[in-house]
């Protein structure tokens, strides 16, 4: 048997999931980033100081926690955690019943919270619990198997547990609005607020990292010891944030919870600049500086949430807090690492049949990267300065210039999959000849 | 350089050191990544395959179908063909695509 990489690829896909299934994923969080930053709009003659309830604004961060962040996770891990765990795809059908759960789940959600529509938002947000619950449950099932990897499976593990504090939290605050609150409301959101960007998403993307950075960067793992240090710290951060949420602790259980965290951080960023030094591919391009970016404002956001524990006299500090863990960082870090993985994983679905298989680099356009970078770069300050100096033209301004940029990032992922879909250059078709 | 006739599989949980084994037959240069966690065969196999400026081809022993290796191969000019190996491993034998023109 001899086959060249492209159409050895070919058979490698009978046992990734079908390109329909991440692309799926990655198109919705594509469409729902560029709703998200239209949705600032109706809401902007209003304080860009956001201090809760529904409305537009609110359902502006859902678009983004759900609709990008979340989304794009799920299209991600479902596709590559089979492949790293060395796990075969058990429930084929699953990934696409979720998602058909999950997608109007988050429009749902998203327009009861704008229109201020309690029951719509409880619907969604129940459709929503189920698709992730069975997500979880897929997830879960992977990593029973998985070999060889501690750090990555502890950090999946606190992610899903995580998952479970930030369902409920989310409906018993959407229970809120219909007049039956599970829980406290105050308590409710200080368990959220901590656990789905920090203890959800943020678990879910410390871990994966530790396989996509060495991946993309071409170097040795990290120190296995020191990611599982890491772990274990924010652990603690999450545990000691829960007992002051829960007033089961002192209030200043809070600021040493937010120091545990920064001792996490500060581990995982080590890790992450050694793999980055010491990778054989240097110039890693715009996708890594916003990699980078995210970092210094995932710091950044720890810094401003001492501020907020210890009552710092500042204008509009939580809502900056906000903004530099949900756009700051964790937006950042998806949008630089989605622009790798969409071309890359075209490539590996583009070589069906005997077709020769596009390299990622060339099915990325490199334009539309740089105008949505600029866009997200010059976005993310104009509504830092807007929330600092409490100025709502300048939130208008932000809203336009960020969906001018998710714009731009929907011009490359159609592109992508045009290119895909395109015959490949006659230099390229002979890499793929059968021999 | 020489090695292992069979290289040593790793212990029974499936993981091993972040090493893999290399040596040099009549075939070309052989790395045993069996064994190691993703990502590191795929940095190995490249690691090793930039160190290689002639036609000499590199032969990988792999335990799963490497996915992931096929689009960072196609991107360098390298190709992969699967040949002949026991139950239970995958063989492929790489070579750049421009050696052969
Ligand atoms: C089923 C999913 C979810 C639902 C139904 C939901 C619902 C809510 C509701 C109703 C509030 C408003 C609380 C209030 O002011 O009364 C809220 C706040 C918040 N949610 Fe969610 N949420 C969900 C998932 C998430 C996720 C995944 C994240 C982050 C990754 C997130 C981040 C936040 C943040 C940061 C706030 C605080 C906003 C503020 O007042 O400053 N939520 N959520």
């Amino acid at each position: 048997m001899k086959l060249a990489a492209g159409a050895f690829l070919a058979g490698a896909t009978s046992r990734l999931l079908p390109a329909s299934i991440p692309f799926r994923y990655f198109g919705a969080a594509v469409a729902y980033h560029l709703l998200a930053w239209i949705a600032l709009l109706p809401d902007a003659g209003a304080s860009p100081r956001f201090t809760g309830g529904l409305g537009w604004r609110l359902a502006a961060l859902h678009l983004v926690t759900l609709g990008v962040l979340v989304m794009s996770a799920m299209g991600a891990s479902l596709q590559l955690l089979p492949i790293a765990t060395r796990q075969p795809v058990r429930f084929k059908r699953a990934p696409a019943a979720i998602w058909w759960l999950y997608t109007p789940g988050v429009g749902a959600v998203a327009l009861g919270m704008g229109t201020g529509a309690a029951l719509l938002l409880v619907a969604g947000a129940t459709a929503v619990a189920v698709a992730l619950l069975a997500y979880a449950a897929l997830i879960a099932r992977n990593l029973l198997g998985a070999k060889g990897m501690p750090a990555v499976t502890a950090h999946c593990w606190v992610a899903l547990a995580s998952l479970l504090v930030t369902l409920v939290t989310a409906l018993s605050l959407a229970c809120t609005y219909l007049g039956a609150p599970l829980l406290e409301r105050g308590t409710a959101l200080a368990l959220h607020v901590a656990f789905a960007p920090y203890g959800f998403m943020g678990m879910l993307v410390l871990g994966l990292s530790y396989i996509l950075i060495p991946m993309f960067a071409l170097s040795a793992g990290p120190d296995v010891r020191n990611a599982l240090l890491s772990c274990a710290f924010a652990v603690a951060a999450l545990l000691l944030a829960a007992a002051a949420a829960l007033g089961v602790v002192p209030p200043l259980a809070r600021s040493i919870a937010i120091a545990l965290a920064g001792v996490a951080v500060a581990l995982h960023l080590l890790l992450m600049r050694t793999a980055l030094r010491t990778g054989m591919r240097r110039g890693l391009g715009r996708s890594f500086r916003l990699v980078r970016m995210a970092w210094a404002l995932l710091v950044a956001s720890l810094i401003v949430a001492l501020g907020v524990a210890l009552g710092a006299p500042m204008g509009g500090i939580a809502t900056l807090f906000g903004l530099l863990v949900i756009v700051g960082w964790l937006l950042s870090f998806l949008l630089g690492i989605l622009q790798r993985i969409v071309p890359f994983l075209g490539a590996m679905h583009a070589a069906r049949g005997r077709k020769p298989a596009p390299t990622p680099s060339a099915l990325t356009a490199a334009r539309p990267l740089a105008v949505h970078f600029w866009c997200h770069v010059a976005a993310l300050a104009l509504l830092a300065l807007a929330i600092l100096t409490d100025g709502a033209r300048l939130a208008v301004a932000a809203a336009l210039v960020g969906a001018t940029g998710a714009a731009a990032f929907g011009v490359f992922f159609a592109g992508v999959i045009r290119r895909m879909r395109r015959p490949p250059p006659p230099s390229q078709a002979r890499v793929a000849q059968i021999a | 350089m020489s090695g292992p006739a069979k290289a040593d599989p790793g212990p029974a949980d499936g993981s091993r050191g972040a090493q893999a084994a290399r040596w040099v037959d009549a075939d070309g240069v052989h790395i045993d990544v069996r064994g190691l966690a993703a990502p590191a065969p795929l940095v190995a196999i490249l690691a090793l395959v930039a160190t290689i400026r002639d036609a000499t081809a590199v032969i990988v022993h792999h335990e799963r179908d490497p996915k992931m290796l096929y689009p960072e191969l196609a991107e360098i000019g390298w190709k992969a063909e699967r040949i002949d190996a026991p139950p239970g491993e995958v063989r492929l034998k790489l070579t750049a695509v421009a050696a052969e023109s």
